[in-house]
């Protein structure tokens, strides 16, 4: 009884972050913050949903779920930093959404050396 | 045999797929643990410090920032949403070792709403974005909270005699 309340509360949490992350996609303004919406809210949102599965099944089964969140931890910054890179490069950050943007002004520095 | 660590972590990782432990999934783990070390292997480099004390307290700083990070950009979505605003901050870094520095960009990553977008290798810098950023206040707490997660990353992690850590500010350093 006490098991399926916790894991109701963790997976439906988990499900509301996932959404937020979502909506976030839809509603932000451009690429690197939209990057943020798929990466953080996701990330937190699959964490509760397995935590609230974890609860349900046995030791030896929700073992395996820490590697889940584990290679998804690790692999979700790097992908976000690589295509965030890219995207400054390529000129696909809005810069008038930048409230302060030291890279750009370090960039312009050097090329006019 | 300096490649124990690595058969060690391939042989728990398949145990755990497994999901139970048999004396023939061990066997079969540690077989394909080394097959998988002897055909692509990876460089030998010196081993990072292990600091179980300051390893265990990053731990615990980074799932304490991916909660308020998720939670962060959640309300900045729902309450700024088309309008939400940015900024690149740079924030000097506190090592020169390259893996360390590669954690940090990892770590950082968790950080609220924030990610690694550029590192300067030579100036020693880091730009970081970050999302919901409004006034130079924001920037300050930004570049103060990065340089907590590096220090914790450093004492964790950090290669002793590489590590210095000196007040500059990023426009001294640039």
């Amino acid at each position: 009884m006490i098991r399926d309340i916790v894991s109701s509360v963790f997976l439906l949490g988990g499900a509301l972050f996932c959404l937020l992350g979502a909506i976030g996609l839809v509603r932000l303004p451009d690429l690197p913050a939209r990057l943020q919406a798929a990466t953080k809210p996701q990330t937190l949102g699959l964490l509760f949903v397995l935590i609230g599965t974890a609860v349900r099944l046995e030791f030896e089964n929700a073992a395996t779920l820490v590697l889940v969140i584990l290679f998804q931890a690790v692999t979700a910054p790097v992908i976000s930093q690589i295509v965030a890179r890219s995207a400054y490069r390529t000129g696909a950050v809005d810069t008038d959404l930048l409230v302060i943007d030291e890279l750009t002004a370090r960039v312009a520095e050097q090329d006019g050396k | 045999m300096k490649r124990w660590p690595q058969i060690l972590w391939l042989t728990v990782v398949w145990v755990l797929l497994w999901g139970y432990v048999t004396p023939t999934i061990v066997v079969g783990g540690l077989v394909v643990a080394l097959l998988v070390t002897v055909l692509f292997p990876l460089p030998v480099l010196n081993r990072l410090p292990f600091r179980p004390w300051p390893l265990l307290r990053l731990g615990a700083f980074l799932v304490a920032d991916l909660f308020r990070s998720g939670w962060d950009v959640a309300v900045e979505t729902l309450r700024y949403g088309p309008k939400s605003r940015a900024g690149i901050v740079a924030v000097p870094l506190l090592t020169d070792s390259e893996r360390v520095i590669t954690l940090i960009a990892g770590a950082a990553a968790l950080t609220p709403g924030s990610f690694v977008l550029q590192i300067d290798r030579a100036g020693c810098v880091l730009y970081v974005y970050a999302l919901g950023l409004r006034s130079a206040a924001d920037a300050e707490q930004t570049r103060a909270h990065m340089r907590r997660l590096q220090e914790r990353v450093v004492s964790a992690v950090g290669v002793d005699g590489v590590t210095p850590t000196d007040g500059r500010s990023p426009a001294e350093a640039t």
